[in-house]
């Protein structure tokens, strides 16, 4: 019986081997067990063994010929009656071919299957992801209008829909949408129309009573933090009526900068009115400081004209039209604004006949004053408790009243002021 | 109730109902633990199923494996995630294989239970977070516990399942008073959505969960979009859709891991959700993880190594304002 | 020693023994992949420790076809497991290195030198817990007793006291490295003997293996306590098929071979009485008729299908997974 030795898997990374010595030639007997043949493998030169006893009658690999792993290198006659030792020339060419040739083939390119799958079309420019996708759905070419600069790059997704659902507006709608804040994407769907004007926007806000947003400014977040100081201080109100009729009519001195003067000159005789309390003491000022509520659009200010004691009527209304100027431009200091102890807001010119104010932080009061009718014109002073009571305050009240009716004080302002 | 009241409930009850279930580590015994989680087992259960060992790690995970051969259902404890090394040829090699490699003849109910995470200065060799290796050993669950819900349901459910289980901890959080809430049917391959939004996923778990979630007020604050917060119970395996849908609706990534940042867990978790939700994204996902290097010991430096509220807060609100939202 | 064992003794050294050089044939066609590791020259100690054991838990190392077949692992599912085919013992996931069967108390078939020594320790305290008194078996190479796992699996058992046979097979190499290159002493019970009990036999006589391994196993069930055996034997093979041997000299392996284990297990059993020429005869020619089948059963059993690659990676009923 034929037994065939094959170039055998030697180590575990083998793929093929190199005969390096013939230890039997074609006519020995072989034991089984006995090496038969030297190959190189990857890691070693190991003998190959046969596995059965008997003549080895023919050998299949030169001595050098790299051979692939499982391809017949010899062949032992089991029988050795039967041996018949073949001449070696025959085979060995076709195997080294065969053998050479296998291992070419095998080192080249690989192949696969692969099935169909469908490519995912997105349109060029520099986007996220999601901006490109929503894009594609949309139709819109984000590489164009980002050469146009409409659509900034990289592009979110956010504005893509943005640029994609102002198509169906026209300049003055978006002036709308945007002052609303309202989202473009939503107003499409709702109004479901192809062309959206301003009318159909404003008619959208009505239908859904959408508010305007308008931002707190710094200054009115400012003001709201002072009132809520202002509610923690103990307040009684004081109502009276001045004979502001008897005042002489002086070019550019209004009724505030008369009540300024005549306050602060009050002031001067009753210290507590001067006075700001601070932890365990209070500080009591020798000037009389006062500050005016001036409203500028919808934001109040309370510049605070100084030393009015100081100053003559004509001097209080310069200050009084700096501060306002001054307002008007926002260009109040801290200095403008800080510093008076006793407060006046004037609401006459609305016509308003009495009302009460409340007092800002710091100061010991304030004073609302209402319209003049017949002459007579009705205040009311707020006061904080803790600096001034009400025995004090009304003496505070009712001298000030006095000095509208003490016609030399009054003609000594009026000569000042000239 | 402590976090480790909650790891402790759970030992208990599971050791009440089943008598198969031993504990077996360093000083979990007698000594009741060196974080105490088993603290009252030895006394209640004895020193044959409260099994205190030599500082052996390779054979505790070892001789656990053989204990599940043997029909036990051993809980045992590594006493911190640093020491695993020593073990990791049993729970790499043989606790995470050996059930493949016999065609499922042999089923190794066995959990390792360890915290990991930098605590206070405990230095380099003290505080790291190896849920990476774990993670990427096929044949192993792994399985965080963030709060004391998670640790109480999770060790609970990770004891009773017959796959070999790493069950990670924080040592900063077994001291942390938290309420076990009820919860029906719990499983931890469900990640749970801890608190909901549609600007942002922040994905996490164990410790900066915690801190994520401390982080979040300020961010939505400053970018004027609501998080989706996103707490792990498993990591592997990793619940991908719960976090695809939650990106599909925000298109927005972040995952927050108190490991270095190479070779990161949240790479994982970045690359899983990506393959599934590429095209939703509206910005590159931002992964948030500790610095490469060994943790060290100066306390301002241990900080700056590892992400906090504060850093948190910050890189999100530095990326939202980078991609536009 | 009745007639029995000694017919049993030769059946299963010879099936190993043709067993395995018919793998080492196949592995060289290419029918077998991967590390083969034989234990040729080395079947006195595997048989005679598994018959010597008899029932109870055994966990051996790679070089395991010899202990899987002692312990009654049908040949054809051991040698299609070499092939890498689905009807072997393992499914083909395992390979030549992993085999295993817990319906034969057989748990591999391990990879890593010494890993499954803690394995014994846990699964002997497991015994022991639930009532059962019945020991472990833990078998090993000389190159084991250096590692860790060795001292921390001994200390262990010593001090959990429960019944593990630790069974180092002493053959002077650890791949090509030579005993007294790696340890201080190269007589290895000295290791253990502060931990337990121990002894040394001949490992290439089967009838001292297999008395040593059957009292040590009276010791450990009656006692509750571990043992060590060093059994001194050789493999003829060199370490795996990779490995070129030549770290061995002609000579030391030509004074091997004189001491063949089944030679001598043919000559004294014939000398007592115990074995038969005609049975001898009989075992020869069944033996290889045997391993013609399993490779012929190995050869045509098909692959695993492509669903086994994510197949025993979990526990079925666990895989409640959203992913």
């Amino acid at each position: 019986m034929e037994y065939k030795i094959i170039m055998p898997q030697l180590t575990d990374t083998m793929e093929s081997g190199k005969i390096v010595r013939w230890l039997k030639g074609k006519g020995d007997f072989v034991e089984e067990g006995e090496p038969v043949v030297e190959v190189e493998t990857d890691k070693a030169v190991m003998e190959v063994p046969s596995f059965k006893s008997g003549v080895l009658v023919n050998i299949l690999a030169e001595e050098g010929e790299e051979i692939p792993v499982g391809t017949e290198i010899a062949v032992i006659e089991t029988e050795p009656e039967k041996a018949k030792v073949e001449k070696r020339e025959e085979k060995p060419v076709e195997k080294e071919e065969k053998g050479v040739k296998k291992v070419e083939k095998e080192s080249e390119e690989i192949k696969v299957e692969v099935e169909e799958v469908k490519k995912i079309e997105l349109p060029e420019g520099t986007a996220s992801p999601a901006a490109k996708k929503t894009a594609a759905d949309l139709g819109i070419d984000i590489k164009k209008y980002q050469e146009k600069g409409i659509l900034p790059t990289p592009a979110h997704e956010k504005d893509v829909r943005e640029l994609y659902y102002s198509h169906f507006f026209d300049k003055k709608a978006l002036e709308v949408i945007k002052t609303y804040n309202l989202s473009l994407e939503e107003v499409v769907k709702s109004l479901k129309k192809e062309k959206i004007t301003k009318k159909d926007v404003e008619n959208y806000i009505v239908e859904n009573n959408i508010p305007q947003i308008v931002p707190v400014s710094d200054i009115q977040k400012r003001a709201i933090e002072n009132l809520k100081k202002s509610l923690e201080i103990p307040v009684y109100h004081i109502y009276e009526e001045i004979k502001t009729g008897n005042l002489p009519e002086i070019e550019g001195i209004t009724l505030t900068t008369w009540l300024i003067k005549i306050l602060g000159d009050t002031m001067q005789n009753h210290y507590r009115t001067r006075a700001r309390i601070e932890g365990d003491v209070y500080k009591v000022y020798p000037n009389s400081n006062v500050c005016v509520a001036v409203a500028i659009d919808e934001e109040l200010f309370m510049p605070v004209v100084k030393n009015v004691n100081r100053k003559n009527l004509r001097q209080i209304a310069e200050d009084l039209k700096t501060l306002k100027d001054k307002a008007s431009n926002r260009k109040l200091t801290v200095d403008d604004l800080s510093g008076s102890t006793f407060s006046i807001s004037n609401l006459g010119m609305f016509n308003i006949l009495s009302f009460d104010a409340i007092i800002p932080p710091g100061r010991v009061g304030i004073m609302a004053v209402g319209v003049e009718v017949k002459g007579k014109t009705k205040v009311t002073f707020s006061f904080d408790h803790r600096i001034i009571n009400g025995r004090e305050a009304a003496l505070f009240v009712d001298d000030f009243k006095k000095k509208f009716t003490d016609k030399k004080y009054i003609q000594k302002l009026q000569k000042e002021a000239k | 109730m402590l976090y480790r009241e909650a790891l402790n409930k759970a030992l208990d009850e599971m050791m009440e109902k089943d008598e198969s279930v031993v504990i077996l580590g360093e000083d979990v015994g007698f000594y009741g633990g060196n974080y105490k989680v088993t603290e009252g087992l030895y006394a209640k259960y004895g020193g044959k199923r409260v099994i205190d060992t030599p500082i052996a790690e390779n054979s505790i995970v070892g001789t656990a494996i053989g204990m599940a051969i043997g029909g036990l259902r051993p809980v045992a404890e590594i006493m911190t995630v640093n020491f695993s090394l020593l073990a990791m040829d049993q729970i790499v090699n043989q606790l995470a294989k050996i059930r493949y490699m016999s065609g499922g003849k042999i089923t190794l109910p066995v959990v390792v239970r360890m915290p990991q995470g930098v605590a206070k200065q405990l230095a380099a060799q003290h505080s790291q977070s190896l849920e990476r290796i774990f993670a990427s050993v096929p044949g192993l669950r792994v399985f965080v516990a963030s709060d004391a819900t998670t640790a109480y349901y999770g060790l609970k459910f990770a004891v009773s399942i017959d796959d070999p289980v790493i069950f990670l901890e924080h040592e900063l959080l077994y001291h942390e008073k938290m309420e076990i809430e009820e919860e029906k049917n719990f499983s931890p391959y469900r990640a749970r959505i801890k608190k909901e939004g549609d600007g942002i996923t922040i994905v996490s778990y164990l410790k900066m969960f915690h801190d994520t979630m401390k982080a979040v007020p300020t961010v939505e604050k400053e970018l004027g979009v609501s998080c989706e917060v996103i707490d792990l119970c498993s990591i592997n395996p990793l619940d991908v859709s719960t976090i695809a849908n939650s990106v599909k609706k925000t298109k927005h990534l972040v995952v927050v891991t108190e490991e270095p940042k190479t070779g990161a867990y949240a790479d994982e978790i970045i690359y899983r959700v990506i393959e599934d939700t590429f095209y939703e994204l509206d910005a590159p996902p931002l992964k948030i993880c500790g610095e490469d290097v060994p943790t060290p010991y100066n306390r301002k430096l241990e900080l700056m190594s590892i992400p906090t509220p504060e850093k948190i807060a910050t890189e999100i609100i530095k990326w939202g304002k980078k991609h536009g939202i | 020693m009745n007639k029995s064992y000694a017919e049993q003794f030769y059946y299963l050294m010879k099936l190993g023994r043709v067993f395995e050089l018919r793998a080492k044939e196949e592995y060289m066609k290419g029918n077998i992949g991967g590390f083969l590791h034989l234990a040729i020259g080395e079947e006195a100690v595997h048989v005679g420790a598994v018959l010597g054991f008899g029932k109870g838990d055994i966990f051996v190392h790679y070089r395991e076809h010899v202990y899987a077949l002692a312990r009654g692992m049908e040949p054809k599912n051991v040698m299609a497991e070499l092939f890498g085919k689905v009807t072997g013992v393992s499914k083909g996931k395992g390979g030549s290195m992993h085999l295993y069967d817990p319906k034969f108390n057989f748990y591999g078939g391990n990879a890593i030198v010494g890993a499954h020594l803690p394995h014994a320790v846990g699964t002997a305290y497991a015994r022991k817990y639930l009532g059962d008194t019945t020991g472990v078996l833990a078998a090993f190479g000389d190159g084991a007793t250096n590692s860790g796992n060795f001292f921390e699996a001994i200390n262990l058992a010593a001090t959990w006291k429960v019944p593990v046979l630790f069974l180092c097979e002493n053959n002077y190499y650890a791949i090509g490295t030579r005993i007294d290159r790696a340890s201080p002493f190269t007589d290895l019970y000295i290791k253990a003997k502060e931990y337990m009990p121990v002894k040394q036999v001949d490992g290439m006589d089967v009838f001292a293996v297999f008395e040593a391994v059957r009292e040590a196993k009276e010791y450990i069930e009656t006692e509750g306590k571990p043992y060590f055996i060093e059994a001194l034997t050789y493999r003829y093979e060199p370490h795996s098929m990779s490995d070129t041997g030549d770290y061995r000299s002609p000579r030391e392996l030509k004074i091997a071979k004189e001491r063949d284990p089944i030679e001598h297990l043919k000559r004294v059993g014939i000398e007592r009485g115990l074995l038969t020429e005609e049975y001898i005869n009989f075992v020869d020619n069944k033996v290889e008729q045997i391993v013609e089948e399993a490779v012929r059963f190995a050869l045509e059993s098909p692959e695993p299908g492509e669903e086994e690659l994510y197949n025993d990676v979990f526990c079925e009923v666990c895989t409640d997974v959203i992913s």
